[in-house]
């Protein structure tokens, strides 16, 4: 895979270069370079800004992937996005009128308490010692003192203050060096990719619900963490997909450039 | 994947009587007063009833801290070259009013009392920075970064990036896919049928 993708990379510089170009619209586009008057359209200038671009764009390619599921990520987006608007957006707007704040606060803390063993074997498998020792504090203060971790305790104390970064399985493998591999769309879950599709699998016998027999509450439990988590964030999602020409590939991007930042930190 | 969105409207702060500067204006410092106006305009009572003329008000103080233009070329990249001088133009236009019309519901539609931190400036190189924000809101932080450039002895903003994506970059991939199957005028088209849907639809709500 990582041998595709720097082959596609090689394709790319190629054919920034000037060589994909066929020679009807490089022909084109010589008079037009020559015709303007800011320093974008003309001139020395010009040339050396579009090379400083074409670097740039060299570096948003190593975000570029392999997309073979295209039909089948292109239809469960579209379900997902149906999904998104017919029961989650209705179901979250009416949990959000009858909850209060501070009650959806906690609920949050609460799974983001569950949700630390994932982030503490992570960042102990990419050597963040430091972090890791702050996840434990954290959660050892939040679930005794802070009511099996409703309340945020930890805040209070400076060490601790902070929560570190979310770290999962997908990062500990692309930290590993380990590539993107194609792009995904799940049902439910959404966007990712084979790597962080792995990574998940592998994340999942940390979360206490894994050890939960019951299909039934496993869901309930589930769904009250989503919705909850959606109801801090309604209408982030009707926005980027307002803001794109194309919704699909705006959000692959997105996902993709989202988690190697979250990689690199 | 969470909020990143949320905060597209931040970029949007940007506003700025340019403090006629002194020798060396220094990017983070540009950028701040602008910001912060935004910010009071948003606050301000006085355009509760009257969303048109906030809307504009915003939008004077944006153009002068974002260089459009620039935006548009990095868009577009090495297609920018495959475009004529007019449908350059004609793009510029189009594609200025889209990120107008994002931003400006975004930051009037959801204004939440959010605070602003500065964080710090890194000088890329003389003439390029990036200045390192934190948007909070409740108690959600998010790192917002603007990418600046010296023009015309200012520093004026080419990228905004939120959480780590860029939104150049973004366009960038979409304009790309398009740009692989359709000619150039049929982006434009497309930028015109969304902005006049957006307008249709403005002008229903009054």
């Amino acid at each position: 895979m990582k041998a595709f993708i720097r082959y596609t990379f090689l394709l790319l510089a190629l054919s920034m270069t000037g060589y994909g170009l066929g020679p009807d619209q490089a022909r084109a586009a010589d008079p037009a370079d020559s015709g303007g008057a800011s320093i974008y359209e003309t001139g020395e200038d010009y040339e050396a800004f579009m090379e400083e671009l074409e670097e740039e764009e060299g570096e948003s390619q190593a975000v570029q992937i392999a997309d073979p599921l295209y039909y089948w990520n292109k239809g469960v987006y579209h379900f997902n996005d149906k999904l998104y608007f017919w029961v989650m957006k209705p179901v979250t707007r009416g949990y959000k009128a009858v909850t209060p704040q501070f009650v959806r606060t906690g609920v949050s803390n609460f799974f983001n308490n569950l949700g630390t063993p994932v982030r503490f074997v992570n960042n102990l498998l990419q050597g963040k010692s430091e972090q890791a020792g702050v996840e434990l504090g954290r959660f050892m203060v939040n679930t005794v003192a802070g009511g099996l971790g409703f309340w945020d305790v930890a805040e209070y104390e400076s060490p601790l203050r902070d929560r570190p970064n979310e770290e999962d399985m997908g990062q500990t493998l692309g930290l590993w060096g380990v590539g993107n591999g194609f792009y995904i769309v799940w049902p439910l879950l959404g966007p990712s990719t084979l790597r962080d599709s792995v990574g998940k699998v592998g994340d999942s016998p940390l979360y206490p619900m894994f050890y939960v027999d019951s299909t039934g509450t496993i869901i309930a439990v589930e769904a009250v963490d989503r919705v909850n988590d959606l109801s801090f964030r309604l209408g982030d999602y009707e926005s980027l997909k307002e803001s794109a020409l194309d919704p699909y590939t705006a959000i692959r991007d997105a996902y993709l450039q989202y988690r190697r930042e979250q990689i690199r930190k | 994947m969470k909020k990143i969105t949320v905060i597209w409207l931040v970029l949007i702060f940007f506003t700025g009587t340019a403090l006629v500067s002194a020798a060396e204006p220094q990017p983070m410092e540009e950028l701040k007063g602008p910001i912060q106006k935004g910010i009071a305009i948003l606050k301000d009572p006085e355009y509760q009833d009257n969303r048109e003329a906030q809307r504009e008000k915003i939008w004077d103080l944006i153009q002068t801290v974002f260089d459009f233009k620039a935006v548009s070329i990095r868009a577009l990249a090495r297609n920018w070259r495959i475009l004529s001088p007019e449908q350059r133009e004609t793009f510029t236009k189009e594609f200025t009013e889209l990120l107008k019309n994002n931003y400006l519901d975004k930051i009037q539609g959801e204004f939440q009392n959010e605070e602003v931190v500065f964080v710090e400036q890194d000088m890329l190189s003389d003439d390029k920075a990036v200045v390192r924000t934190k948007v909070i809101r409740k108690n959600v932080e998010t790192p917002i970064d603007y990418r600046v450039h010296l023009k015309d002895g200012k520093w004026r903003v080419y990228d905004v990036n939120i959480e780590g994506v860029s939104m150049v970059q973004n366009y960038r991939k979409q304009f790309n896919d398009i740009l692989a199957k359709e000619k150039p005028k049929d982006l434009i088209e497309r930028l015109k049928e969304k902005n006049n849907l957006h307008a249709e639809e403005r002008q229903k709500k009054g």
